[in-house]
């Protein structure tokens, strides 16, 4: 996202913290740094073993990550190793098609995914629920559990399905199950790098799928149709920041605002909720920690810039949860805020953008989940258009990928991490993208 | 190494030094000579890779270890001498090298906030002279008057809160209340002051200051008023502890004299142990006062954040920012000029603690020259 941003806004103030915004911005590894180990990982195993064999010694998943680089590597590799290691080692294309024919004998290779910062707590939470595959009647990360009396959010809306995640999951796009703890259908592994990374390993095919926040057209400085021949765009969330308002507001008429009313409340234009048709109350505005990634962005997507002034602000918070608090404790207050500290004393409300109205509710024409919504952005997975996959996404990925996808994956991984689950109409359209399920 | 007094000039003081050296090494073993010296150098050593974050400090340093354990075994004496006095250097040098990261930290933000002055350019005068702060949206201003009247108003109260209670609790514990009761009460109060600020602040954010924000009908959460009552509370058993013991200090001898002239226990209270035990209870109340200054948590959690004055300036009823909130509240997010502020305002905060500091101890000074003795 980082290198995104930096390219769409030039030399803009607001870059600085627009990095800020991600949480785990600083890599572990530079990417050269990464890719370097990546080959020096690959030769030294290559000279061992071969990758199915080392595959199949390797049933833990840790492991199993060494294996995934190298077979990276190899396949980008140069013709003549890889044609003398054919038999051994498959090439990602080939083993994508025969993904489910394969499964028996020594399993589909590991699915990999690298890039943004902002999508990596997502994908990555995904990802080691993945990989520790858990049963049914775990309740805690996967099904439901009587005794315990605990079920995942999202599992009556599967059907229950009486199998392991990933085994489940990997199921409707037809790979066999394993049944075992932390033997997955196939290993996943997510790295963590920058949207511009990750968009450029997915094409360079280094990677299976990249994760970015920004659109892959302002990462790579590409055309929309080149984007569209290239890549295939999923959204798997969105980040954001709700306006919310405390109780009494809301039940006193205030469900909604324009985006002109919420710039003047924050600049100390419209002081009392009698002006946008409340009750005779002064307002309470809450603020995020001055020069905060928040902080930025609601700057410069509600208040026009982002060095835009805030004066209206009484109260500023670093943290969600305080901001929540201090809603609920307040009378007349609004804040802006991670939606899943929303509750019955912290209610969203609806922000009117351009004559269009963005309502709370996920089954509306126009959502303040859509990525339309000025303070949303969405958080996509591209995968590599190829001869094999003319449609963009093979089996694996869309195993993996259309777990996010259901209730269970939007409460768990997207809402789970305080950002902003799809409205029902976007996650329609995200399986369109997925091939055909088994 | 020696200690040069001031009636000494330059050339005498040396001229001893000299003189101190040589009889030193003329008086030493050898061995032990070679033992210390390698020991010095490779402290210097350690010392000056540190500086220039060297990777091969670790080198001197093990051969300081190395020596200093083998003069341990032959030359005791000598090398424990030479290991204290590293040991006091070092926690000097430590502070120096703090406070001077401090004030180089600070200086870049000093300079941006110069002010003209008659003509002459003053760095850092416009964070004094006037109260606009404002991180993000220029013009950009990173004033210290906000936060220095919110320190001060915080102060202010606990002091208020702090000073009355302790002492009037300090001075019924150790005067009027039965053996049995002080035993009991004062390692409770002792306790009451580990509990740890957090606590205070939570308490202070969910029911305090929803609580004020109702009775008071003010706009939203956060004021100087209970922030202060709050950190008050909190220096409450710093004060009580102190001041009991200087009040318990006061030689019975005085107090038996005084109720022998006809006094009652009150007279002798006000008029001879208070005024005795003096610089012991005002070194209370200010060490309570550098406890209300320096507290962060409490003060972060419950005021509001914005670094503005209240108006008018004495209204505790809106708690905006003080100097170590402001550092507890920003040190994530900032950088650059904002970063440097925020060790602006730890330079006064370490200003103000000094002075403090030197204060008590100059009040203890005058009370000990006026009544002398062993109070």
């Amino acid at each position: 996202m980082c290198v995104g941003y930096t390219a769409t806004l030039g030399t803009h103030p607001s870059v600085r913290a627009w990095r800020r915004i991600d949480p785990y911005y600083k890599p572990l590894l530079s990417d050269t740094d990464s890719i370097q180990l990546m080959t020096r990982e690959s030769d030294r195993l290559a000279d061992r073993v071969s990758r199915r064999k080392f595959l199949i010694a390797s049933g833990a998943v840790g492991t199993a990550g060494l294996a995934g680089c190298s077979g990276q590597s190899d396949s980008g590799g140069d013709a003549e190793t890889e044609a003398a290691a054919d038999e051994s080692t498959p090439t990602e294309q080939s083993s994508q098609d025969t993904a489910s024919s394969e499964s028996g004998s020594s399993g589909p290779s590991m699915l990999t995914a690298e890039g943004s910062s902002t999508v990596y707590p997502i994908a990555n939470k995904g990802s080691s629920y993945w990989n520790s595959n858990a049963p049914p009647d775990d309740g805690e990360y996967w099904g439901s559990n009587s005794e315990e009396g605990n079920t995942v959010p999202g599992w009556s809306e599967l059907g229950e399905p009486d199998m392991r995640l990933a085994d489940y999951f990997a199921s409707l796009y037809g790979f066999e199950p394993t049944g075992q703890q932390a033997t997955p259908p196939f290993p996943t592994s997510i790295g963590l790098s920058h949207s511009g990374t990750g968009c450029q390993s997915v094409v360079d095919g280094l990677v299976d799928i990249g994760n970015s926040s920004g659109p892959i057209t302002a990462e790579l400085g590409w055309s929309e149709s080149k984007a569209e021949e290239e890549v295939v765009d999923h959204v798997l969330g969105r980040d954001g920041q709700p306006v919310v308002v405390s109780s009494d507001i809301y039940n006193n008429g205030v469900q909604q605002l324009t985006g002109e009313q919420v710039r003047k409340i924050y600049q100390d234009e419209i002081t009392n909720w009698s002006e946008v048709g409340g009750p005779d109350q002064e307002i309470y505005v809450i603020g995020r920690a001055e020069g905060s990634g928040t902080d930025t962005a609601f700057r410069l997507n509600m208040l026009g810039s982002a060095d835009a002034p805030m004066p209206g602000v009484d109260t500023r918070f670093g943290q969600n949860q305080q901001v929540a608090q201090a809603v609920s404790q307040n009378e007349g207050a609004i804040a802006y805020m991670a939606l899943a500290f929303t509750s019955d004393t912290v209610l969203p409300i609806g922000i009117e953008f351009e004559g269009t109205l963005y309502e709370p509710d996920k089954d509306a024409e126009n959502t303040i989940f859509d990525s339309a919504y000025p303070l949303n952005r969405d958080l996509h997975q591209y995968t590599k258009i190829t001869e094999d996959t003319p449609n963009g996404t093979d089996m694996r990925e869309a195993a993996f990928m259309n777990m996010f996808l259901t209730d269970f994956g939007q409460q768990v991984f997207v809402e789970g991490n305080n950002y902003i689950p799809l409205p029902t109409a976007d996650i329609e359209s995200e399986k369109a993208k997925l091939p055909e399920q088994v | 190494m020696a200690q040069t007094t001031s009636e000494e000039t330059g050339a005498e003081a040396f001229g001893h030094l000299v003189r101190r050296f040589r009889n030193f090494v003329d008086e030493t073993d050898r061995e032990a000579l070679a033992v210390v010296g390698v020991m010095s150098a490779a402290l210097l050593a350690a010392f000056a890779g540190f500086l220039l974050v060297s990777s091969y400090t670790v080198a001197p340093f093990a051969v300081f270890l190395v020596a200093a354990g083998y003069g341990w075994l032959r030359h005791q004496e000598l090398t424990a001498r030479l290991l204290t006095l590293t040991t006091t250097v070092s926690t000097i040098l430590i502070l120096i090298l703090i406070i001077a990261f401090i004030f180089v930290e600070a200086v870049p933000v000093v300079f941006y906030e110069s002010a003209t002055v008659f003509g002459i350019e003053i760095p850092g005068l416009r964070m004094f002279i006037q109260p606009e702060w404002d991180a993000v949206s220029s013009p950009i201003r990173y004033s210290m008057v906000p936060m220095i009247h919110g320190t001060v108003m915080v102060t202010l109260v606990a002091t208020a809160v702090a000073a009355p209670l302790g002492v009037a609790a300090a001075l019924f514990l150790s005067e009027i209340a039965p053996r049995t009761v002080r035993e009991l009460v004062k390692p409770g109060v002792e306790i009451l002051a580990g509990i740890p600020s957090i606590v205070y602040g939570f308490i202070g954010f969910t029911v305090l200051s929803p609580w004020a924000s109702d009775q008071f009908d003010i706009l939203g959460q956060g004021t100087y008023l209970f922030v202060g009552v709050v950190v008050g509370l909190m220096a409450l058993p710093t004060v009580v502890s102190v001041a009991e013991d200087a009040l318990n200090s006061v030689p019975e001898s005085m107090k038996s004299g005084s109720l022998a002239v006809g006094t009652t226990d009150w007279q002798t209270m006000t008029s001879i142990t208070l005024p005795a035990a003096f610089s012991g209870v005002s070194a209370a109340v200010l060490l309570g006062v550098g406890r209300a200054i320096g507290e962060t948590m409490a003060a972060t959690v419950m005021l509001r954040g914005v670094p503005k004055l209240t108006d008018p300036l004495y209204n505790v009823f809106y708690g905006q920012e003080t100097l170590t909130s402001l550092i507890a509240r920003n040190y994530g997010e900032a950088d650059g000029l904002q970063m440097d502020a925020l060790f602006v305002a730890g330079v006064i905060l370490f200003i103000t603690v000094l002075v403090i500091s030197v204060g008590s101890q100059y009040v203890e000074w005058r009370m000990r020259k006026k009544f002398g003795g062993d109070v």
